[in-house]
């Protein structure tokens, strides 16, 4: 099977390697001058969309519109992100964006912890395949899964994408709530265990399944993203502490305010970010967020 | 070509080849089960029918075949097990095939509309009353929005049509409204009950009903019932069924449709693609209807208010069974000129997607479709999976289809807007706490009731500028708006929605309110945000 796959940065590599593993033959559409090292590519990207029945996206959340828009998939396509998170500015799921701009309508979402450089160099890994589709699901699989990389069925697309937002968000209040002085691991499985409650209690209020956020989407991200030694967001929770709010998942966080706030369910923790963004001192928020009154362990 | 020699109906095949036909493909999807699935298939029928029997006659010929099953199901081989539940099918089939005469078709087009438009229209209490135009059909039925278009394909495809269910009186004002139209006769399900009446039951019959016993429910009945829809789809029978399932209780336009029938629409055009035949191409019609004053409205709230609501499925002792209340509103509702407005709305494709106006386009989008089921050698990829999740994306592009074409009438906006004074005055916005808000609360100034009919109409016309819904029967002001609506309700409903009392008006019945007003439920939710079938 040809697996066609939009991006040819680190990401897209990765998924190439992982496409070959598995016994198929990978062809990257890339938009850049430099084409992706020895892997089969093409810089006319529909190519991969006329050849592919099977197309997955490695691009960052803010080019996945793009990516649809140069390849032109069709209806006999079938179009997997593996990406996370929502399309900054729009705030729309990103399998949303890929419905909008072609006429393909078999979509779904590869989630999970995504090391990189690990997988490029062989190390082993895996995911979760969430659509609608059941054809989807198991094209995905027949293309990915493999001895170095397992991949897991999902029917909750949603639950999914939810998941992929919320993981850096948490990872990056997981950054700021280490870097305070004097935190400690208590304040660690803190923030990991409530949040991980919070987004399941969100998750819950739209339909999707909770379990989602214990699975490899949820809770195997985040504990790639605090063990990856110099992971994004927990970076970017690192100096927000120190009072740099340039960098991380602004837009994810606000956007998840949103819908929760749409839902009538409270996020504690992911607000108390949003709050930080606005200007709030991080221990100040920290403080607020412990004041708060005694509640149940689970809210549902 | 005219439209009857282009309908299935007036081609009927022998009736023993239907039946075969259905035989058949029962045979083919219960020899594709696993042990267990057949098993569990069966006794689901087995355990349903003796259910239904039990009320029923004692000589009815489905028990020996019943008795067959059970015999197969605790020693028969898979082989018994299959025949025996094909006995029962072949019955069910022969039960559900309608007996449709284009003979008796062509003397009821000529007799029917008259007889139909009399029971529209208000008889003249003497007969030097009556004048000519009582039995013109075109003054009685408003049927707006895309006729042409829809004759236009009913050239070159099947069409589905799907309206939303308000009333018994749907499926008489329909078959009206076609012939009208200049449609080709559609075939449609209709209750067994229905057919208790034999003259009924005779015409109905002849004039393109399938008959459908909704006491049964096995499975395996309710899968023959969709082989029915398909194989009179694919064999040129343009459809019609109420998605909603059956009629709205609480009055609110459908915003959940059953998928069972719907979905039959895909699966006929896949097995027409697979044929290879050039007219495959199966399309979805919706049509919304607008009633002023609903003839069952009183029952139907009830039932939707009270917990038993979802076990009366089928209601045989609401108004529609009443001789005299029927030609009550018969005589002093069905004659205004706003009484039922239908609109038939933008054709879909079986997928959910809007077709093309274009003769040329929609050879390109039929084309293209074929990429959602075929594979790249162009063939078709058998998948329910697939097939369903498409169906809930028409179901969902229906619903906002049926929200587009409706058209708010004025018992409705007035209903609405009353409903928003009682329920601030109530403190709640619980229809629970509102129905059982005394008499006090449900007293309104007309000053704060003009306030708000005259936002609800402003938001009505800035819905309809942006094509959600239609006002084209909201003519004037808010005070005309109300003297039409109380007008209304002061025609046929023992107690009023809304009455002008001294210089007060007031919610007489909050349930008849409740009821009118739901149909405009749309105005308090947002338009989809998300792509169709993407919603949870």
């Amino acid at each position: 099977m040809k697996v066609g796959i939009l991006g040819g940065g680190r990401w897209g590599q990765a998924l190439a390697r992982l496409v070959m593993a598995a016994g198929h033959e990978p062809l990257i559409a890339y938009t850049g001058k430099k084409p992706p090292h020895i892997l089969p590519s093409t810089n006319v990207p529909p190519k991969a969309s006329e050849q592919c029945d099977l197309l997955l996206v490695a691009t960052s959340a803010s080019e996945v519109r793009n990516a649809i828009r140069l390849s032109k998939p069709g209806p006999r396509n079938r179009v997997v992100v593996a990406g996370r998170g929502l399309e900054p500015g729009s705030a729309k799921w990103l399998t949303d964006v890929v419905l909008e701009e072609c006429d393909c309508l078999r979509v779904g979402a590869l989630a999970g912890p995504a090391p990189v450089e690990e997988i490029l160099n062989g190390g082993l890994c895996a995911g979760v395949i969430a659509s609608r589709y059941e054809d989807v699901r198991h094209l995905l699989t027949t293309a990915l899964h493999s001895n170095r990389y397992r991949v897991y069925e999902s029917e909750d697309l949603g639950g999914v994408q939810l998941t992929g937002a919320t993981v850096p968000v948490l990872a990056t209040l997981i950054g700021v709530a280490r870097s305070l002085r004097g935190a400690g691991v208590g304040i660690h499985a803190m923030v990991l265990s409530r949040g991980l409650e919070e987004a399941g209690r969100l998750a819950l209020a739209m339909g999707f399944d909770p379990m989602t956020f214990v699975g490899l989407a949820g809770v195997g991200d985040l504990v790639a993203a605090q063990a990856l030694p110099g992971h994004p967001s927990y970076q970017a929770g690192e100096a927000l502490a120190k009072g740099d709010r340039s960098q991380g998942p602004e837009a994810l966080a606000r956007a998840l305010v949103r819908l929760a706030s749409a839902k009538r369910v409270e996020l504690p923790l992911i607000g108390a970010l949003v709050a930080i963004y606005d200007g709030m001192d991080p221990l100040e928020a920290v403080q607020l967020l412990m004041a708060r009154a005694p509640t149940r362990e689970h809210q549902r | 070509m005219s439209s009857e020699q282009e309908s299935g109906l007036f081609h009927p095949r022998p009736r023993e080849l239907v039946v075969r036909d259905l035989v058949h493909r029962a045979r083919r999807r219960l020899e594709g089960m696993s042990d267990t699935a057949l098993e569990d298939v069966l006794e689901d029928a087995l355990w349903h029918e003796r259910k239904r029997l039990g009320r029923g006659s004692a000589d009815d010929p489905e028990h020996p075949l019943l008795d067959t099953l059970a015999a197969a199901l605790v020693r028969g081989t898979r082989e018994q097990r299959i025949d025996a539940a094909l006995s029962l099918v072949a019955v069910w089939g022969d039960e559900i095939h309608g007996r449709f005469d284009p003979r008796v078709y062509r003397v009821a087009t000529r007799v029917l509309p008259t007889a139909v438009t009399a029971l529209l229209s208000r008889r003249p209490r003497r007969l030097r009353d009556w004048r000519p135009d009582h039995l013109q059909p075109n003054a009685r039925v408003v049927v707006r929005g895309e006729l042409e278009w829809a004759r236009e394909l009913s050239k070159e495809a099947t069409l589905i049509l799907a309206p939303t269910h308000v009333s018994n009186l749907d499926s008489p004002l329909i078959g009206l409204a076609l012939y009208l139209a200049q449609l080709p006769p559609f075939v449609y399900g209709a209750g067994l009950n229905l057919f208790s009446n034999p003259v009924v039951g005779w015409w109905m019959n002849r004039l393109g009903a399938y008959t459908v016993d909704r006491t049964k429910r096995a499975a395996l009945y309710k899968e023959t019932l969709k082989d029915y829809s398909i194989r009179a789809l694919t064999t040129r029978h343009h459809s019609l069924f109420f998605p909603g399932g059956t009629r709205a209780r609480s009055g609110e336009i459908e915003r959940k449709l059953k998928k069972g029938l719907l979905g039959t629409g895909i699966v006929a055009w896949q097995e027409m693609l697979a044929a290879g035949r050039p007219d495959s191409e199966v399309y979805v019609v919706p049509c919304t209807l607008s009633m002023t004053l609903v003839l069952e409205a009183a029952t139907l709230i009830e039932d939707h208010l009270a917990e038993a609501g979802k076990s009366r499925y089928i209601i045989t002792d609401d108004e529609f069974a009443q001789p005299r209340r029927l030609a009550a509103f018969a005589n002093r509702v069905l004659d205004l000129d706003d009484a039922v407005v239908m609109r038939f709305g933008r054709p879909l494709d079986v997928l959910g997607n809007p077709v093309a106006r274009d003769p040329e386009e929609r050879r390109a989008q039929a084309e293209r479709r074929r990429g959602y089921v075929c594979g790249p050698d162009g063939k078709v990829e058998w998948d329910d999976q697939r097939d369903h999740t498409y169906t809930l994306r028409l179901a969902d592009a229906l619903c906002d289809a049926y929200v587009a074409d409706s058209e708010a009438l004025p018992t409705n906006v007035a209903a609405y807007a009353a409903w928003r004074c009682i329920a601030e005055q109530t403190g709640s916005n619980d229809p629970f706490k509102v129905v059982r808000t005394p008499i006090e609360k449900r007293r309104i100034t007309p000053q704060r009731y003009l306030v708000e009919l005259s936002a609800t109409l402003d938001r009505l016309r800035d819905e309809a500028s942006q094509g959600r819904g239609h006002v084209d029967e909201l003519r004037g002001t808010a005070d005309d708006v109300l003297a039409t609506a109380l007008d209304r309700f002061g025609r046929y409903h023992r107690s009023r929605a809304l009455v002008r009392r001294g210089d007060e008006l007031v919610v007489e019945d909050p349930k008849l309110c409740l009821y009118y007003r739901n149909r405009l439920t749309w105005l308090d939710r947002a338009p989809r945000a998300r792509p169709l079938g993407e919603s949870k």
